[in-house]
């Protein structure tokens, strides 16, 4: 009872405010999609839409093949588990849990059996009698959680469900959802705003910003091949460094220079159509920057630069460093000695830049992915293609994608 | 400088307020206090101690005790059919004002109403009105109508008076209720009749329940209405029958006054004490959401 999820030119508009914009987004069947982006982006605006509580404003959405714009969210065979968790106050837990069923019109003892199994799933057997005020937060949660898992239903929904827990426990949750959903498959869209559960979690992630997607893509793709620099500096953590370089193509050798070097570009990697010669943005994961005395023998590029502020981690230190007039962080190794106002020397691997338009913040280098398939990926000039009737949620490709790898695409 | 001369210097810079333990201002305040409790204090202490008074009189005094007041005030005829005329009063107005006051507060509490702000301004402006302006009209409409002196008729225009505040009231006690309980509900799968018998009903109970006791108070002392709308004397609910005790009937039998008064009084004390209840946290909705 795999159903897909589909939105197609879904818009979303408050009075004035555009809250999501033509949204056109696939979940597939059994599918554990994220949906990630920061606060106020349309996160919740989106899931509402899916689950009935908020009609769109343009636009269809279907689940499985059943177009449900106008099904109420009582026969949309959706469970959401709520940010605010909106259990009932009125009722212990096992009514809480019981609550889906009986008003399905579940029979009593099939109840019961399925209160109990989804209680010990979630450890919950001890708590039956409580009411919500009188559980701690994880407990809570595990209702919610409970809430929605006993249902069974097409597509489950969840709304930042761990955003509210310390630390440790939401450590704990994550793993334990991702064992859920290895272990009952139902479709999934699950909003978060932290990246490090949309990176763990994700068979897929889709990044939003101000109410439009930026990129869909498996989490190691969105990191080694962000879409644009909101979709590189949101993915990662420090934060990808910006840096302004130029372009220029010499006799058919495309080279950037940036940070006082010069270096040619990588024959593995491809521009994309949009790549002119002149200004552009590059962008340096922190632990492509490494110390040169740390680094591997493919960083041929040396930057001399000086120590700005270390932040020690434990495992790893972070190094902000002034490089150039720009300032950039990279990754070194733990205890290097180090200090404020150190000249030091950063190594970079050329096959590691990520190059972007200056203006329109769009990725302009193709990067070969890890083991050297190029794989399909979107990229958010959110716009519907005409020609595909909206059937797909990818976005309008760079225009230099072949042909070819359109048709690999579809297939 | 030392340190200890720093800390000597800084000493000396002290400002030392001097307190005086009885300010004037103090005393002036206290005083208006007990002077405005007194006006309710007092005549509630004539209330008891004439009551049972052997001879009571205008002055508050200590009672020569005897129950011979409440005998007295127990055997009369319109003593009785007054409680029974106010039950009915009270009551009806109760129970059509908290209907009426829940079915308007849900939908001006959820949904998405033109001019709902205008409304309920409109509606807290309403409850501020004297009844009183409206008792001309009001009387000749029900001389129109034929509506004169009858409980249930008169219990209407109560109910249409008291409804105002109390919509505005039960609004308030919805509001508190988050809205995602019920889309909650409503994703679980739940008919709207559930949601509202399962959900919105045991959630606002205590908001009804305060919303009826305090339509019921009301109601239980209106005066000016029933006054005006009824006329018979089996119809006269308490508060008129008071006023009758003090003049029609002649000469003051402060006694049964003093006992009726205290009687009548006892299901609003009893209400109160039931309603703050509510009012002192027994319930909440704590770990509805976070
Ligand atoms: N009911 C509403 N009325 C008006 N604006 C809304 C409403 N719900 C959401 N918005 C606006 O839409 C935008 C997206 O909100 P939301 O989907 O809640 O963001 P997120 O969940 O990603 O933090 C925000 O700017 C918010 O102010
Ligand atoms: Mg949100």
């Amino acid at each position: 009872m795999l159903s897909e999820v589909r939105f197609e030119g879904v818009h979303k508009i408050f009075g004035t405010e555009t809250a999501v914009e033509d949204l056109n987004l696939r979940v597939n069947a059994g599918e554990f999609l994220v949906l990630v982006g920061p606060s106020g982006c349309g996160k919740t605006t989106t899931l509402r839409m899916l689950a009935g509580l908020e009609r769109p404003s343009y636009g269809r959405i279907l689940i499985g093949d059943k177009l449900v714009n106008n099904v109420s969210p009582r026969f949309r065979d959706v469970a959401m588990v709520f940010q605010s968790y909106a259990l009932y106050p009125h009722m212990n837990v096992y009514d809480n849990l019981a609550f889906g069923m009986r008003a399905r019109g579940a029979a009593g003892s099939v109840i019961a059996q399925r209160v109990k199994e989804t209680a010990e799933v979630l450890g919950l057997a001890q708590l039956m009698k409580r009411r919500p005020s009188e559980l701690s937060g994880g407990q809570r949660q595990r209702v919610a959680l409970g809430r929605a898992l006993i249902r069974q239903p097409q597509v489950f929904l969840m709304d930042e469900p761990l955003s509210n827990l310390d630390a440790g426990l939401r450590v704990q949750m994550r793993a334990e959802l991702s064992r859920l959903h290895e272990r009952f498959r139902v479709t999934t869209l699950y909003v978060t705003h932290d990246q490090v559960e949309a990176m763990t979690m994700g068979d897929r992630i889709a990044v939003m910003n101000s109410g439009r997607l930026q990129q869909v893509d498996a989490p190691e793709t969105l990191y080694d091949n962000p879409a644009n620099i909101f979709v590189a500096g949101f993915i990662g953590s420090p934060r990808m460094n910006f840096v302004r370089g130029s372009l220029t193509t010499t006799r058919g050798v495309a080279a950037v220079e940036f940070l006082g070097v010069t270096t040619p570009l990588s024959s593995r990697a491809k521009l994309t159509a949009e790549a002119a010669d002149g200004a552009v943005t590059v962008g340096l994961r922190p632990e492509d920057l490494m110390w040169r005395r740390a680094a591997p023998p493919e960083s041929t590029l040396t930057l001399s630069a000086e120590v700005d502020v270390v932040e020690p981690m434990g495992h790893e230190a972070y190094v902000t460093a002034v490089c150039a007039g720009e300032t950039v962080t990279s990754r070194f190794p733990p205890r290097s000695g180090v200090r404020t106002r150190d000249r030091i020397e950063l190594a970079l691997n050329p096959a590691r830049l990520h190059l972007f338009d200056a203006r329109s913040g769009n990725t302009i280098l193709q990067r070969p992915v890890a083991g050297g398939a190029e794989l399909p990926r979107s990229v958010g000039e959110a716009r519907v293609d005409e020609s595909e009737e909206g059937r797909s949620e990818r976005q309008r490709e760079p225009h230099t994608r072949s042909a070819q790898s359109r048709a690999e695409e579809i297939s | 400088m030392s340190a200890v001369e720093a800390r000597r210097a800084g000493a000396e810079k002290l400002i030392v307020v001097p307190y005086s333990r009885v300010s004037p201002a103090a005393v002036a305040t206290n005083m208006i206090l007990i002077l405005l409790g007194s006006f309710f204090l007092l005549p509630m202490l004539w209330m008891v101690f004439a009551s049972v008074d052997s001879n009571p009189d205008w002055a508050i005094k200590l009672p020569t005790p005897t129950l011979a007041n409440f005998t007295d005030v127990l055997g009369r005829a319109d003593a009785i059919s007054s409680f029974r005329s106010s039950l009915i009063l009270a009551g009806t107005t109760t129970v059509v004002t908290t209907v009426l006051a829940v079915l308007a507060a849900y939908p001006l509490s959820r949904m998405h109403i033109p001019f709902k702000r205008a409304f309920m301004l409109a509606i807290l402006f309403a409850s501020g009105l004297p009844v009183s302006m409206l008792i001309v009209p009001v009387y000749q409409m029900y001389v129109y109508f034929g509506w004169l002196d009858s409980l249930y008729t008169t219990a209407l225009f109560l109910a249409a008076s008291s409804l105002p505040f109390a919509i505005w009231l039960m609004k308030n006690f919805i509001d508190a209720v988050p809205a995602e309980l019920e889309q909650a509900a409503a994703i679980d799968g739940a008919s709207t009749a559930r949601i509202l018998r399962e959900l919105v009903l045991p959630l606002t109970l205590p908001g009804i329940a305060v919303t009826a006791i305090y339509t019921f108070i009301n109601a239980w002392g209106a005066f000016i209405i029933p006054f005006v709308l009824t006329y018979s004397p089996d119809n006269q609910p308490g508060p008129v029958e008071i006023y009758n005790f003090m003049g029609s009937h002649g000469l003051f039998k402060f006694g049964d006054l003093a006992v009726f008064s205290l009687l009548f009084s006892v299901p609003v004390i009893v209400l109160y004490l039931f309603m703050s209840r509510y009012f002192s946290g027994a319930f909440n909705f704590g770990g509805a959401v976070k």
